[in-house]
């Protein structure tokens, strides 16, 4: 039947553009209403980041009951509130806000990276990650059959696929064993239940497979398709069977947190026992995507722009975090992984680290710097999220918005941290999310203080040599030398060592390098 | 007491039916069995029955979509006794049996369009939702297809006040066969083609003595002070405003409807004036013609686009529309 009554689409709201435009008046609207005509819905292709949005709000409204809207967007002023003793702010978005805990699983689905889903249990992360794998065209029964469910006795075999045991007796070689692959190897969307289960043996031979996207069992190798992740927790810090290995984590792109259920909406949940519903059932067949349409997702997110302005904010706030003066004797090496690696006793080190301002160096909250794998992550998704709101450039607020997220399990704060300890700062000790948006407006506020989109003599001396290197004369690099050094003279001229500091001065010592280099190169000609 | 037709279909299809209401319940928490009930009892019993008699054969599929969809309309709110707008019953209830032959080969875009529209010109102020209805009624004996039935539909929108589908009424009119084209126009022994050059060319043609738009947002009217009016840069509506607040009015012989406009549009519009236009006192001559205004001379203004001449006054709420030829 053409009429298709619980699996109608909403008209997925997208981000109203200002300008305006000429008045076109369709008669087909007399025929636009609740009642979905057979031939019209069919006949109009939509662009995929519209059916990403359908997907979205058939997901919020209809199957994932999750009414916290913590992507806020504004869109001019917003109303706010001031509640309880903590005076916290209750923020009434302005413009089109999002549930962190469907978007950000949708987003990594588009773009076929990894998500976290971390919260106690019976919170929906299951079902969440359920719902991806119906929309990347698989049945449910499909889905909860290639899902792996950490626990303590898993083996690589578990895993992985076993060898034929006929072949274990009569093979004379390896490669005349054949190995019977585990169908989930071969899923589009891949799902990890209670991955901090899974014995740390097995966690390794899942780092392959997560960072390499191959299996192997006895020399045979199984290369899996380009697929999104999604692993559960219900507790990341140590509460699972098993402590999960650094560099399995390290593969997470972004991780999300499943609030509480808000019991004001229990009649959604009786009628689904009433009626006996499982909405992961009536996905509607419109946002269904093949894996050709994902692709041109993926096309279509690297595409979108991140305009210069927004990606000096970001290399800004990701200055902050690695330097630590004492941990090394030459420049270069004066950062936290440095002391990570001689297992360098933090606290003494720290000591000696004085005369800095430790509440305002946004360095001093963390423990790490953010790797360079993170980094890509938070572009991606910054990316993900313009497409998704219809933008063809990342925003400030699309960066902000998804930064947390990404951060979550990279950026491990310092609790002993002054920050800390003042008591307005408290609850950032275990609200990781709002820890890291504030430390990502800090760092924008400093950056807006030192009024560096206007003023910023590194990144001009940067652009100049991006120009490149031909034609320009001796003299010209002689005065280019001169103005570095001059530069350097006058950044560390009685001034503290800050993260951006330290990045400035190395950039600027590469820059010197170069330009000696081709000096060189010159007077050799 | 239902008929016994749709009582029999509903019996021998029970379990589905039930469930289809179930499933319905799910979707609008809010869906009221009582009003769904009344429902099918005064709009979907009337069609039921007009199918059983045109083609009996159908009527089961019918059945089955009409159902689907009262649920949907009544979990809407749109339908049923507690309906904010009784048009879409009256729909249902009297116009749609009309189309029974029709309704029995594509039940879900008969009734879907014929639903949609009612519910579209309910919303549109100005609009004559019962002039629509009487239009479709007459012309329904001649509607052989669902494409007929759709464009009728559309040029009858527009005769019933929706001004600003005029093109596209127009254009659909185009569509049809001329018979039921200048059927719709209630001109049978006309020409198509000089009826619609005519049309083309003038907005006004059959109205001479224009219309009167608006009054006091405080008596139920569109401004909530005196409107101030300029002519498009399109030249085919106004831009006005009033109390802050900008619209879009477009008119013509068979109607004038207001729109949601920014300060932007209000802006962009002009306040040229063709030269046949002269303001005299409170007398406006518009070529050879002179009307005579009921409005205290001197604060009158004038805005023109290319087929109206729009007049306001500090002392009205409304706006004068006078057709230029």
């Amino acid at each position: 039947m053409a009429f298709n009554l619980f699996q109608r689409l909403s008209q997925a709201p997208t981000k109203p553009k200002s300008a305006p435009v000429a008045r076109q008046f369709d008669v087909a609207d007399l025929y636009q209403g609740p009642i979905a005509l057979g031939a019209e819905g069919e006949a109009q292709a939509r662009p995929f980041d519209e059916k990403l949005r359908q997907a979205y709000f058939w997901i919020v409204n209809h199957a994932i009951i999750s009414p916290h809207y913590d992507i806020e967007y504004n869109d001019g002023p917003s109303q706010t509130y001031s509640v309880g003793d903590s005076r916290r702010t209750l923020n009434l978005p302005s413009a089109q806000s999002y549930s962190s805990f469907i978007l950000l699983p949708l987003l990594t689905f588009a773009t076929r990276r990894k998500c976290l889903f971390v919260g106690g249990p019976g919170r929906g992360k299951t079902a969440s990650a359920l719902l991806m794998g119906v929309l990347a065209g698989s049945t449910v029964k499909e889905v909860k059959r290639a899902m792996q469910h950490g626990h303590p006795q898993m083996t690589v075999a578990d895993l992985l696929g076993n060898p034929l045991p006929a072949d274990l007796v009569n093979a004379q070689s390896m490669d005349d064993i054949r190995i019977a692959w585990r169908a989930w190897l071969g899923m589009r969307v891949k799902i990890v239940d209670e991955y901090n289960r899974i014995p740390t043996r097995t966690q390794s031979a899942l780092l392959t497979v997560m960072g390499d996207n191959y299996a192997e069992v006895l020399n045979h190798i199984y290369e899996c398709p380009e697929a999104a992740w999604y692993l559960t927790a219900n507790d990341d810090q140590g509460g699972g069977t098993y402590q999960v290995i650094e560099a399995l984590r390290d593969r997470v792109d972004v991780t999300v947190q499943a609030l509480a259920f808000n019991p004001r909406f229990l009649n959604e949940l009786l009628l689904r026992v009433e009626e006996n519903v499982r909405p992961e059932e009536l996905v509607p067949p419109d946002i269904i995507f093949t894996e050709g349409e994902v692709d041109q997702i993926g096309v279509a997110i690297r595409q979108v722009g991140i305009p210069d302005a927004v990606r000096r904010r970001l290399e800004f706030f990701a200055s902050q975090f690695e330097l630590f003066e004492t941990a090394g004797g030459q420049f270069e090496y004066m950062t936290k992984d440095t002391a990570r690696l001689a297992g360098a006793d933090r606290g003494q080190a720290q000591a000696a680290d004085n005369g800095r301002d430790r509440l305002k160096d946004l360095g001093c909250q963390t423990l790490n710097g953010i790797s360079v794998r993170t980094l890509m992550a938070l572009m991606i998704y910054a990316k993900a999220m313009a497409y998704f709101r219809g933008n063809g450039e990342v925003e400030l607020e699309d960066l902000r918005q998804v930064l947390p997220f990404v951060l979550h399990n990279k950026l491990q704060p310092d609790p002993d941290a002054p920050f800390f300890a003042l008591p307005e700062n408290a609850a950032y000790r275990s609200d990781r999310l709002g820890w890291l948006r504030r430390l990502f407006d800090l760092s924008n506020d400093e950056f807006n203080r030192l009024d560096l989109d206007r003023d910023d003599p590194v990144g001009v001396l940067s652009a100049e040599f991006d120009l490149g290197l031909g034609g320009v004369s001796e003299r010209e690099t002689l005065a280019r030398l001169n103005r570095i050094e001059k530069l350097i003279g006058e950044r560390t001229k009685g001034r503290k060592l800050y993260g951006p500091l330290y990045d400035d001065l190395l950039k600027l010592k590469y820059l010197h390098q170069r330009y000696t280099n081709y000096r060189s190169w010159l007077r050799s000609q | 007491m239902i008929s016994p037709a749709f009582a029999s279909i509903l019996a021998s299809g029970r379990a589905q039916f039930n469930a289809r209401a179930v499933e319905a319940r799910r979707r609008f928490p809010a869906l009221d069995m009582a009003a769904f009930g009344a429902f099918l009892h005064d709009g979907v019993d009337p069609l039921v029955q007009a199918v059983s008699a045109a083609a009996p054969e159908r009527v089961g599929g019918v059945t089955l979509a009409a159902y689907d969809m009262a649920l949907e309309l009544v979990g809407h709110g749109l339908a049923g006794p507690a309906a904010k707008n009784p048009f879409l019953n009256t729909v249902w209830r009297e116009l749609a049996p009309q189309f029974a032959p029709l309704l029995a080969t594509a039940p879900v875009d008969v009734l879907g369009m014929l639903s949609n529209a009612a519910i579209h010109l309910g919303s549109v102020a100005g609009a004559r939702p019962a002039q629509w209805q009487a239009g479709m009624a007459a012309v329904a004996p001649q509607v052989g297809s669902v494409v007929q039935l759709r464009a009728v539909g559309q040029v009858l929108a527009w005769r019933a006040g929706v001004a600003h589908f005029r093109l596209g009424a127009l254009a659909a009119a185009d569509t049809l066969p001329p018979a039921l084209a200048l059927a719709a126009f209630g001109e049978p022994g006309a020409q198509w083609p000089q009826v619609h050059a005519q049309l083309m060319a003038n907005p006004w043609r059959g109205n001479a003595d224009g219309r009167e738009f608006g009054s006091f947002s405080g008596l139920g009217g569109a401004f909530g002070t005196p409107p101030q009016v300029r002519a498009t840069v399109d030249g085919c509506g106004f831009a006005v405003r009033s109390a802050e607040r900008h619209y879009l009015l477009v008119a013509d012989a068979y109607g004038a409807v207001l729109h949601s406009a920014t300060a932007q549009e209000y802006e962009q519009a002009t306040t040229g004036m063709p030269s046949s236009v002269r303001l005299d006192g409170a007398t406006v001559h518009v070529g050879a013609r002179s009307i005579a205004l009921d409005l205290p001379a001197g604060d009158i203004a004038l805005a023109a686009n290319a087929h109206t001449l729009a007049i306001t006054s500090p002392w009205t709420h409304a706006i004068r529309l006078l057709p230029l030829a």
